[in-house]
């Protein structure tokens, strides 16, 4: 699955994870985030991140 | 300096910067810097918004006693950085009764930078208001317009947008307002490229959520207040669009002739083609003006001798600024002279990860560059204009 690169700090969302923090099941593709989904690191908003090249 | 009226009952009472002429150790201010602090006297609350540079402390509480301002119950912090929160220290040891209106976020950074005991701040959430008796003071959140922790207040019987750092401008003026427009605005663009460019994506979030709202003035914290705001908001929407435009932005740096031969030639066949051209040597430039020129061209020329193995340093710099602030650049090229071999192509693309860029063949010469070097620019210079026209950027 795509991963997708924070253009700010460059953590990483790895849908094979998820963010569990806040009850992103693992599987969970980045398209499906909920819309008011952030960057765990800084708190970006979903519109920050890029595919991973 | 001054304490000067926005509206019945709002004040400018920050600090006017005019000789500083260097920002975070690496931006040229060619006009100085404000670092604006508003004053709020609702009927019931007093409220500072923003504090100015801990340099400049002395000038906000003299500002404070001249306004005759006993007592004030909140400052809101819209953004932790020094130049904005520092003084926040200052006003608690000389009103030891305020609290401090903020953000999670931003709670925890004052902690962080500036020491702040953490119960003196009183969090507040995204949309929410206070009352200031005849006054009511609204918070937005605008996450990663700069900073994660950045938010707008916005004073609703006022209509005024307290921006913070948000379409600022470093510009010193004795005047309260946007007067002097055309170097206002140059300030405020070169603000936008050398700090905001980065974050366009959020930026037009916010421009939305902008426009939502009833405002009649931009009071920023650095520079003067916009008391008509279309100008200021209609440039921002265009900085911050996705198109780009028929340009190229040529970088470089030239040792001994022959990478600015090579430059020189590209120049004069971009031209020859219709395409506009902005070169920076970058000996002794002005690291606001190569920002500037990078916030709408389509493509970026890259000019390098080889220095031992790899790029001029110079170029090495300059290109990691670049890369820094993402500019929206959708096309690139690396040219350049070299000695004997070296890793200088490599070197460049390597440290330019986060700008996506179709790349041309690189041009390089050994040494001084003959008439097959010379061709290959006019090649070059061929090949850009044919991506300028399929981007339909060419009619």
């Amino acid at each position: 699955m795509q991963r997708y690169v924070c253009i700010v700090c460059g953590y990483i969302y790895d849908p094979e994870i998820g963010d569990p923090d806040v009850g992103i099941e693992p599987g969970t593709p980045f398209e499906e985030l909920p819309d008011d989904w952030v960057c765990p690191e800084c708190g970006a908003a979903k519109d920050l991140f890029e595919k991973e090249a | 300096m001054a304490v000067r009226e926005l509206k019945p009952g709002v004040y400018s009472v920050g600090a006017i910067d005019w000789h500083r002429r260097l920002f975070d150790e690496l931006i040229p201010l060619p006009h100085g810097t404000s670092y604006n602090s508003y004053l709020i006297k609702g009927s019931e609350k007093t409220v500072l918004v923003d504090t100015v540079d801990p340099s400049r402390e002395h000038e906000l509480l003299s500002n404070l006693q001249k306004a005759g301002v006993n007592r004030i119950d909140y400052i809101v912090a819209n953004h932790a950085e020094q130049d904005h929160s520092g003084t926040i220290p200052g006003i608690l040891r000389v009103y030891p009764d305020v609290m401090v209106l903020t953000n999670q976020k931003c709670s925890g950074m004052l902690v962080d930078h500036l020491g702040i005991n953490e119960e003196k701040v009183l969090t507040i959430t995204d949309r929410s208001t206070i009352s200031l008796g005849d006054r009511t003071l609204e918070f937005i959140f605008a996450p990663w317009v700069h900073w994660p922790e950045t938010m707008f207040t916005y004073s609703r019987e006022d209509k005024i947008l307290f921006s913070c750092d948000f379409l600022g401008s470093h510009f010193a003026s004795s005047s309260l307002f946007a007067n002097n427009e055309a170097k206002v605005y140059e300030g405020a663009k070169r603000y936008y490229a050398e700090i905001m460019m980065p974050f366009r994506k959020s930026i037009n979030r916010h421009l939305e959520i902008i426009k939502g709202l009833d405002v009649e003035m931009i009071a920023p914290s650095h520079g003067p207040v916009y008391e008509e705001t279309e100008t200021i908001l209609s440039m921002c929407r265009e900085w911050v669009s996705d198109s780009v435009n028929n340009k190229v932005v040529i970088i470089y740096v030239s040792m001994h002739g022959s990478t600015e031969k090579m430059v020189s030639r590209l120049i004069e066949t971009l031209i020859e083609r219709g395409i506009s051209v902005r070169p920076f040597n970058l000996t002794g430039a002005d690291m606001g003006e190569l920002a500037i020129s990078l916030i709408d061209p389509a493509t970026i020329v890259i000019a390098s001798p080889t220095v031992l193995a790899g790029a001029h340093p110079e170029v090495a710099y300059a290109v990691s600024l670049v890369n820094a602030l993402r500019p929206k650049l959708k096309f690139g090229a690396i040219i350049g002279s070299y000695g004997w071999a070296g890793k200088m192509v490599e070197q460049i693309t390597a440290m330019m990860s986060s700008l996506k860029l179709d790349m041309f063949e690189p041009v390089l010469a050994k040494g001084h560059p003959g008439e097959t070097d010379l061709q290959a620019i006019d090649h070059l210079a061929d090949e850009i204009l044919q991506k300028h026209r399929d981007a339909g950027l060419i009619k």
